[in-house]
C-alpha cells in the first residue's frame, strides 16, 4: 500500500499536478501508518489516479504507469527531493523511517524489466554515466568502466522486453562500439535480438538476464559511483545495478586496467571472492603398495639387460615414501573408488617400468613429437584419444563412426565367438591369448552406431573400454574385447561435447549443450551427479588426478571445478574471452591449464584459486593441453597448425601468494610469456587436435590434414 | 539494404545474395558454398510449414484470410514442438540438488564388468528363432521344420548370420542334451516332447525336427532347438534315421 502511494505520487508529478502531490504528500506523512486511506482519499481527489490505483504493488506486472524516473527538466526541486534519500528501503514496512521519495524501493516493487521508463531517455542516462566515468580519476576509471558492458546489455534487454523496437536499435547502434572487443561476440548476438519472441527461445541471454553479473570494485571507486548516481537523475542506471550487479567490493587499491582485462570476459562478470574460497583437496591420492607382483615379473626375466634378479623390495618405488597423509589429499576413501585388479596391478607395474626409463625433460631437453595425421578425413574428424600406454589410437568423426587404431604393430583382436570359445583349452596358461580371435585381427576396428557426428572420445584406464559421446545425445561405452557397444547413457538430450573417463575408470563425466556435466559410472544406466550453474554449453570436462574433483569449461567463458562428493562448485575461473575447448591438470594436482578460442593459455592454482600466468602466442582455438608425465613442460595444440612447449617449472615457481593476493584474488601477472615458451613447431596444414606423452615422455600429436 | 547486396561472382538469385549478407552479419565469414543452399532450403520448408499451420488455424477460426495472430500461433506451435530448448536453469539446479543429496554408491569389488542392469544395456540378442508350425499330413509322413528366420542383426563385423544350408542331410541323431558339434549342416534330432497334455508317458514317438542350427546364433546354450507339439498320430515316421524329404519351399529367402 505504501508503494502503491508513492507510485500514485510519482504519476501525479509527472503529469504536473503539483498541488494535488504536495496534499498528498502531507497527508502522507500525517498518515504515516494509515496508507490504505490516504490512497482511498487520493484517489477520488486526484484526476486520472484511478489508473494508478489499479497498479497493484506485485511484481511482474506489466503497464506500471510509475515513472521510476522523475520526468528530465522536470520540477528540480522536486527532482532534487526525490534523489536525497540514499539508504535502501526495506520491504519490511518501516514507515517511520521512509521519506516519501524513495525511488529505489518502488522501482524494485515494480519489477525490473516491467518499468516503463522512458525509452528514449536511456540513450542520456548511458551517455551521461559514460561522461562521468571518463572524468572520473584514472585510477577508478579502469574499474568503473567495467560497468559499461553489464549496463549495456541489460538497458538493451530491457528496451527490447518492453518492445521499444526502434528505441532498442538506436540504443545498440551508439554505444555498442564502445565495448571492448572481446564483448563483440555476445554483442553480434545481442544485435539479432530484436523482439521479445527472440529472447524467450535464447536460453543463454534468459540466464544472463536472471544471474547477476559480478563486478569486484574497490571501495573507493564504488563510493564515488554510488554518489554520482544517486545525486544526478541517474536512477535508472542505480536501479539497473542494484538489481542485476552484484558489486563485490574489496578493501584495497583499485586495479589497473591490465589486471581487469586479465580477469573479466565471462558472461557472468567476474567470480565472488567467496566462490574460491572454499578447501579443495588437490594433492594426489596414495599409490597402493604392493610387491609381490614385482619380484615375480621380475624372476619371469623382465629385466632385458640380464642384470641379476635385484631383491631389493620395491615397496617404496610404488608407494609413496611418506607414510604421512598429504594435508592437501583428500582421504582414500572420500569417493568410493574400484580396487585394483592384478591386470590393474600389472599395469601399474609397467608403468613404473616405463617411468624407470623416462626422459627427464626440461628447457634443455625438449620432447621429440611424433605427430599421427589423419588423412582422407574430409574434415570429419572431431574427436581424437590415445590410451595411456599409448598402443591404441581413436578417432572420432563427423560421419558418426567411431574408428580404433592399433599404434604399435600388435593388431586389434576381438575375443572369440562362443562357439570357438567352446573349444579351447581353458586350462592352459596361455588362455587369455587363446581367447582372442586371429583371423579377425586388422590393425583398424570400425564402430558403428552413434546417429550424429562424435565430438569426445576416452579409453578406460584399463584399456577395455572406450566412451564416445555424441550429437544425438548419448554416451556410448564400447568393449574393447568384442568391439561391440555395451551400453548408450542417456540423459543429455542435446548433443554432449565432451567425455572423459576417471584416471581409475569406472567414473566418467560429460558435459553438453544443456548446460550440465553430469557423472556417471559404468554400471548405472542414470547419472550420479548433475553439475549445474554454466550459462552457457560445457564444452570441456576433465577429471583432476586424484578423481575428487572434476574441471569444466564452457562456452561461457568460465571454468568451474566441481566436487564429486556433493556436486558443489568449488572454484570459478574467469578470464578467457571465448569459449574454453582444452583443460588439463598438473601431474601433481596443484595447477590447471586451461585453452579457449581467444588463443591464450591461463594458469590457475587450485588451492588458492588465482590466475597464475597467461601464455601468449597461439592465434587461434586452442583444442588440446598437454602437460608432460612429470610436469616440467606444458604442450598447446591449436588450430592454427602449431604445438607449443612451454616451461611449467618455470611458469609455477614463485609464486606470490601473499595475504592480499589472496585475499582479494588480484594478481600481476608478469609479461613473460616468450620466456616461457621453449618451442614451435609447426606442421603444414594440419590442425592438431590432441597431444598425449607417452610414458617416457615422447610427445605424440594428432590431427586431420586439412588441404586448404 | 539494397546497397548492402553481396557481389558475388557469378549472379546468385536474390534470395542467396540475401542469404549470404545474413550469414556476414552474423559475422560468420568462413562457410563452405553449400551453407547457403542448406540455409536458404531451411527457410523455405520452415515459412512453408508455418504459413501451412498458419492457413489451418485461421480456417478453424473460420476467418477469411491468414492474420498476423494465426502466424504467431503457428510458430509457437512449431517451437515447441521441433525446436526445444535445454531446460531452464532453476530447473537444471532444482534437479541438480536433488541428485547430488545421494551419496554416491559403494563399488562392489569383485564384480566382473560393471555394468548396468541388463535391460539398459546393448548386450542382448537383438534377434528371435522363430518357429514355424507346418501343417502335417498324416500320409506323407512329413515332418515339421522349424524355420529359423534372423530379424535385424546387431553389428558384428564378420560373422554370417546363417550357414549356407548344405544339400547334403546328414542324420545323426543324438539325444538331447549331448553337445553335437555343429558346422552349419543339417541335422535330424530325435527330442523326446515335452509333455502335450494326454499324452502316454512313454517318450515312444519322438518328434523329430529338422533343424539349421548355426554356431553363431547360439549363445550360452549348446543347442538351439525349438520343439514342436506334433498331434499324436501325425508325426508317424516308420524310421526316424530315414532319410527325409528337403521341402523347398521350407526355407525362406535368406
Amino acid at each position: 500500500d505504501r508503494q502503491t502511494l508513492v507510485a500514485v505520487l510519482q504519476f501525479l508529478r509527472r503529469s504536473n499536478l503539483r498541488e494535488s502531490e504536495e496534499i498528498l504528500r502531507r497527508e502522507a506523512r500525517l498518515l504515516g501508518d494509515d496508507l490504505g486511506g490516504s490512497v482511498a482519499t487520493v484517489a477520488t481527489s486526484s484526476p486520472g489516479v484511478a489508473a494508478v490505483a489499479a497498479v497493484p504493488p506485485g511484481k511482474g506486472e506489466a503497464h506500471g504507469t510509475a515513472e521510476s524516473v522523475p520526468p528530465p527538466g522536470g520540477n528540480p526541486k522536486s527532482g532534487g527531493a526525490l534523489s536525497s534519500p540514499s539508504s535502501k528501503i526495506t520491504h519490511s514496512g518501516d514507515v517511520s523511517a521512509v521519506v516519501v521519495e524513495d525511488q529505489p524501493d518502488v522501482s524494485a516493487v515494480l519489477s525490473a524489466y516491467n518499468q516503463q521508463g522512458d525509452p528514449t531517455l536511456y540513450e542520456e542516462y548511458y551517455s551521461g554515466l559514460k561522461h562521468f566515468i571518463e572524468c572520473s580519476l584514472d585510477c577508478h576509471r579502469a574499474e568503473l568502466s567495467q560497468l559499461f558492458y553489464p549496463l549495456f546489455v541489460h538497458m538493451y534487454l530491457e528496451l527490447v522486453y518492453n518492445q521499444h523496437e526502434s528505441e532498442a536499435k538506436s540504443f545498440f547502434e551508439r554505444f555498442h562500439g564502445d565495448q571492448e572487443c572481446y564483448y563483440q561476440d555476445d554483442l553480434r548476438v545481442l544485435s539479432s535480438l530484436t523482439k521479445k519472441e527472440h529472447m524467450k527461445g535464447n536460453e543463454t541471454m534468459l540466464d544472463f538476464r536472471t544471474s547477476k553479473f559480478v563486478l569486484r570494485i574497490s571501495r573507493d571507486s564504488y563510493q564515488l559511483l554510488k554518489r554520482h548516481l544517486q545525486e544526478k537523475q541517474n536512477n535508472q542506471i542505480w536501479n539497473i545495478v542494484q538489481e542485476h550487479l552484484y558489486i563485490d567490493i574489496f578493501d584495497g587499491m583499485p586495479r589497473s586496467k591490465q589486471q581487469i582485462d586479465a580477469m573479466v570476459g565471462s558472461l557472468a562478470g567476474e567470480a565472488k571472492r567467496e566462490a574460491n574460497k572454499a578447501k579443495v583437496f588437490f594433492g594426489l591420492l596414495k599409490e597402493p603398495e604392493f610387491d609381490v607382483p614385482l619380484d615375480d615379473e621380475d624372476e619371469e626375466g623382465e629385466n632385458e639387460e640380464g642384470k641379476p634378479k635385484k631383491k631389493k623390495p620395491k615397496k617404496d618405488n610404488v608407494g609413496s615414501k611418506s607414510k604421512k597423509q598429504d594435508p592437501n589429499a583428500p582421504p582414500q576413501n572420500r569417493i568410493p573408488l574400484p580396487e585394483l585388479k592384478d591386470s590393474d596391478k600389472l599395469d601399474k607395474v609397467m608403468n613404473m617400468k616405463e617411468a624407470a626409463r623416462r626422459v627427464r625433460l626440461g628447457p634443455e631437453c625438449l620432447p621429440s613429437i611424433c605427430f599421427y595425421t589423419f588423412l582422407n578425413a574430409y574434415q570429419g574428424l572431431t574427436a581424437v584419444d590415445i590410451t595411456d600406454d599409448s598402443s591404441m589410437i581413436v578417432g572420432g568423426f563427423a560421419d558418426s563412426t567411431v574408428r580404433v587404431w592399433s599404434v604399435t604393430p600388435k593388431k586389434l583382436r576381438s575375443v572369440k565367438t562362443a562357439a570357438d570359445l567352446s573349444l579351447i583349452d581353458k586350462e592352459s596358461d596361455d588362455v587369455l591369448e587363446r581367447i582372442m580371435d586371429e583371423k579377425t585381427a586388422s590393425e583398424l576396428k570400425i564402430l558403428y552406431g552413434h546417429s550424429g557426428p562424435v565430438y569426445g572420445t576416452s579409453f578406460s584406464p584399463d584399456r577395455n573400454y572406450l566412451l564416445s559421446c555424441s550429437e544425438d545425445g548419448t554416451v556410448r561405452l564400447w568393449s574393447l574385447q568384442t568391439f561391440t557397444c555395451l551400453v548408450g547413457y542417456k540423459g543429455h538430450n542435446y548433443p554432449v561435447w565432451d567425455t572423459q573417463f576417471s584416471p581409475y575408470g569406472y567414473y566418467f563425466v560429460s558435459g553438453g549443450h544443456d548446460r550440465v556435466a553430469r557423472l556417471w559410472a559404468t554400471d548405472h544406466y542414470q547419472p550420479l551427479r548433475i553439475f549445474a550453474g554454466h550459462l552457457a554449453d560445457v564444452t570441456c570436462t576433465r577429471f583432476h588426478p586424484n578423481s575428487n574433483y572434476i574441471a569444466t569449461g564452457s562456452a561461457d567463458r568460465t571454468i568451474r571445478l566441481w566436487d564429486v562428493l556433493n556436486g558443489n562448485c568449488v572454484r570459478i575461473f574467469t578470464g578467457h574471452k571465448g569459449p574454453i575447448h582444452s583443460l588439463a591438470f598438473s601431474p601433481n594436482g596443484r595447477f590447471l591449464a586451461t585453452g579457449a578460442t581467444d588463443g591464450r593459455v591461463l594458469l590457475w592454482d587450485i588451492g588458492h584459486g588465482l590466475m597464475v600466468g597467461e601464455l601468449k602466442g597461439h592465434t587461434d582455438t586452442i583444442y588440446a593441453l598437454r602437460f608432460s608425465r612429470d610436469g616440467e613442460i606444458l604442450a598447446s595444440g591449436s588450430m592454427d597448425n602449431t604445438v607449443r612447449l612451454w616451461d611449467a617449472v618455470k611458469a609455477f615457481e614463485d609464486l606470490e601468494t601473499d595475504d592480499f593476493t589472496t585475499a582479494t584474488g588480484h594478481i600481476n601477472l608478469p609479461e613473460n610469456s616468450q620466456d616461457l615458451l621453449l618451442g614451435t613447431y609447426m606442421t603444414k596444414s594440419t590442425p592438431v587436435v590432441h597431444l598425449h606423452f607417452t610414458r617416457r615422455n615422447l610427445l605424440l600429436a594428432a590431427g586431420a590434414y586439412s588441404s586448404q | 539494404m539494397e546497397a548492402a547486396k553481396m557481389a558475388s561472382p557469378k549472379s546468385a538469385p536474390k534470395d542467396a545474395q540475401v542469404m549470404a549478407q545474413i550469414l556476414k552479419d552474423m559475422g560468420i565469414t568462413e562457410y563452405e558454398p553449400r551453407v547457403i543452399n542448406q540455409m536458404l532450403e531451411f527457410a523455405y520448408r520452415y515459412v512453408t510449414t508455418i504459413l501451412e499451420d498458419a492457413k489451418i488455424y485461421s480456417s478453424h477460426a473460420k476467418k477469411s484470410s491468414v492474420d498476423a495472430d494465426d502466424v504467431r500461433l503457428a510458430i509457437q506451435c512449431r517451437t515447441d514442438q521441433s525446436f526445444t530448448s535445454p531446460p531452464p536453469r532453476d530447473f537444471l539446479l532444482d534437479i541438480a540438488r536433488q541428485k547430488n543429496q545421494t551419496p554416491l554408491p559403494l563399488i562392489k569389488p569383485y564384480s566382473g564388468p560393471r555394468l548396468p542392469p541388463d535391460r539398459y544395456c546393448l548386450t542382448a540378442p537383438n534377434y528371435r528363432l522363430k518357429s514355424l508350425q507346418k501343417k502335417v499330413s498324416s500320409t506323407a509322413g512329413r515332418i515339421t521344420v522349424p524355420r529359423l528366420s534372423v530379424g535385424a542383426v546387431s553389428s558384428r563385423p564378420s560373422t554370417p548370420t546363417l550357414g549356407t544350408p548344405s544339400a547334403q542331410t546328414v542324420s545323426v541323431s543324438a539325444k538331447v542334451g549331448a553337445p553335437v558339434s555343429l558346422a552349419g549342416q543339417r541335422f535330424t534330432v530325435q527330442i523326446p516332447s515335452s509333455q502335450p497334455a494326454g499324452k502316454s508317458a512313454t517318450p515312444t514317438t519322438p518328434t523329430v525336427q529338422n533343424v539349421l542350427i548355426n554356431p553363431s546364433l547360439i549363445g550360452p546354450k549348446n543347442i538351439l532347438i525349438t520343439t514342436n507339439m506334433v498331434p499324436p498320430g501325425a508325426a508317424a515316421d516308420p524310421n526316424p534315421l530315414k532319410r527325409k524329404h528337403e521341402d523347398d519351399d521350407d526355407y525362406d529367402a535368406l
